[in-house]
């Protein structure tokens, strides 16, 4: 137990690392700014002087939804892991993401209905991503084996993806395009007036979240162990899987698919911290899961002279050879 | 005290009969048979987790089926045949697992649980198990921590499916020499599953065997009355 304690103080660069990184990420970009300018944009803003207003309509929004859609996305791992007794469960290798994708291409494709509205986007994508997370629970009760579970995952992600392919082929040029951008990922498209929706669907998950992290804590042992010690595991699995679907179907309605960390990030926390506390681990995650993706973020701004790389490029490009890692260490 | 009459005990279908018997605590209950007769099956039911095919058990005067979860778990530990070990859980943080049943939704830990620890700990002789983590451990330091954390769980019965099976002799004594410490010393009931015929012999323990002629559960008294169903 001493040895998390001694842990622990990891947190704490991160954090400030965080802090430094959204300051300079409200910095960075074609025109230049200085703090006065931040400082304004935040309390005295006034939508006249330039530089604030590409701080406060741009680049706040930007910093704001990369700490929360990595925050959100490693929590979601964390979760899918722990239900699954698998560290190579996440919810885009699981096809949570598929499920709102699927949603989101009807809604964007079809191009019709409430569906295409914002409001009936993100509810559709909150849908999807619930209703594949159930799919994939109901899945797990007789797919026993962890290799079996990811296959199938992927599986449901081919065969999504061959439905959106047909989707894309009936579609109008306009929607087909609006359609590609999205399933690149991106963190340009949200406004500041969506920020406190997404900040508060984001708390709920959270707190939500903090109350599950003792029966977390038992869950490791086993579904059978947690009945045992007294806990009925049903309505744990559905809550994660809420929380799960909550998390990954509002990132994928306003950022478009982020792979892999979901997947990275919850292993990268379990190897630090050494620990099956989950509550230091939901702390980790949100914490190292919004510094990374602000992280990648910032790198792509910075290489954004030379290249463009969609966000979901380049956590894939990261992310997929940390996994690959993490199977051979695990074969071996 | 756990009463059984007329019930037939299985996983889907039923594998065996028990016409009654009773289960006393301050004793060491031996449950023999071959593989497959349905001894794991006993204890899964005993344990709550799955139900009889037929009849009911009652547990201290009360229907087995009539408790909730986490009045069972106060009452019933089970420590499984296959422990698993779990990468990143230390002993010790596996131990206060135990105490999970007594806690509320903030799960803090009392002195009192860190104290009950620290007696399994050195009850087992796993002190200085207690910073490693549970998936480095050999499979019998494991199965000593998990019934480690059964006592830690503070019940009045428990189970253990064939808990002697993956641990060399001076082991298999321990473990039994433990288990009888803590029927006489702590009244507890406790109910093992065990091919070890011949070493649970040696010790003062009620037997019981589960015929595969008749697929009944029957008190046996000597080794010789085993025999014939092994050979």
């Amino acid at each position: 137990m001493n040895s998390n304690r001694s842990n622990t103080i990891l947190l704490l660069p991160v954090g400030i690392g965080i802090v430094l990184l959204a300051l300079l990420g409200l910095h960075i970009g074609d025109i230049p700014t200085n703090g006065l300018d931040v400082y304004n944009a935040i309390f005295t803003y006034s939508d006249s002087n330039l530089s604030e207003l590409i701080i406060r309509e741009i680049r706040l929004p930007r910093v704001c939804i990369a700490l929360i859609a990595g925050a959100a996305l490693s929590i979601a791992g964390m979760l899918m892991q722990t239900l699954f007794q698998n560290p190579l469960a996440g919810p885009y290798v699981l096809g949570i993401n598929s499920g709102a994708s699927l949603m989101v291409a009807i809604g964007i494709l079809s191009g019709a209905g409430f569906l295409s509205t914002e409001l009936g986007l993100i509810g559709a994508a909150l849908i999807g991503a619930f209703v594949f997370g159930l799919f994939i629970l109901f899945t797990a009760s007789f797919l026993r084996s962890q290799i079996g579970l990811l296959l199938f995952g992927v599986m449901l992600g081919s065969f999504v993806s061959a439905i959106i392919t047909i989707l894309e082929l009936s579609s109008e040029a306009e929607s087909l395009k609006a359609f590609t951008l999205w399933s690149m990922g991106s963190l340009n498209g949200v406004t500041i007036e969506q920020l406190p929706v997404i900040f508060l669907v984001f708390i709920l998950g959270g707190v939500a979240s903090l109350f599950i992290v003792n029966p977390l804590n038992l869950l490791v042992l086993g579904e059978e162990e947690c009945r045992l010690m007294g806990y009925n595991v049903k309505r744990l699995r559905l809550m994660i899987v809420f929380i799960t679907a909550l998390f990954t179907g509002l990132i994928t309605a306003f950022c478009g698919p982020i792979a892999f960390i979901g997947l990275a990030i919850p292993n990268l926390t379990r190897m630090l911290f050494k620990t099956q506390d989950h509550k230091l681990l939901l702390i980790a995650n949100l914490l190292f899961g919004a510094l990374f993706l602000l992280s990648c973020d910032i790198l792509i701004q910075l290489l954004s002279a030379w290249i463009l790389i969609p966000i979901n490029a380049l956590t894939s490009l990261i992310g997929a050879p940390f996994v690959i890692y993490i199977l051979i260490r695990k074969i071996r | 005290m756990i009463e059984i009459k007329n019930t037939e005990i299985g996983f889907d279908a039923s594998l065996f009969a028990i016409p009654e018997m009773d289960f006393d605590q301050g004793k060491v209950h031996v449950l023999l048979g071959k593989n497959g007769i349905g001894k794991s099956a006993l204890l899964n039911t005993l344990s709550g987790l799955i139900y009889p095919i037929e009849g009911s058990l009652s547990f201290d005067g009360k229907l087995l089926s009539d408790y909730s979860y986490k009045h069972l778990a106060k009452k019933i530990a089970y420590v499984r045949s296959n422990v698993k070990g779990v990468p990143f859980l230390t002993v010790d943080a596996f131990l206060l697992l135990g105490r999970y049943h007594d806690k509320n939704f903030i799960g803090k830990h009392s002195a009192e649980d860190y104290g009950l620890i620290q007696k399994a700990k050195d009850l087992f002789g796993i002190s200085h198990l207690a910073d490693k983590f549970t998936n480095e451990l050999s499979s019998g330091e494991l199965h000593l921590c998990a019934i480690a954390k059964a006592y830690v769980q503070q019940t009045d019965y428990i189970l253990l499916d064939e808990p002697t099976s993956h641990l060399d002799y001076a082991n298999k004594r321990k473990i039994y020499e433990l288990l009888g410490k803590m029927a006489s010393e702590y009244n507890k009931g406790i109910i093992i599953s065990t091919h070890d015929l011949d070493l649970a012999f040696k010790f003062p323990f009620d037997f019981y065997l589960i015929e595969s002629q008749s697929k009944t559960l029957k008190s046996v008294k000597t080794f010789k009355e085993v025999e014939r169903e092994f050979i």
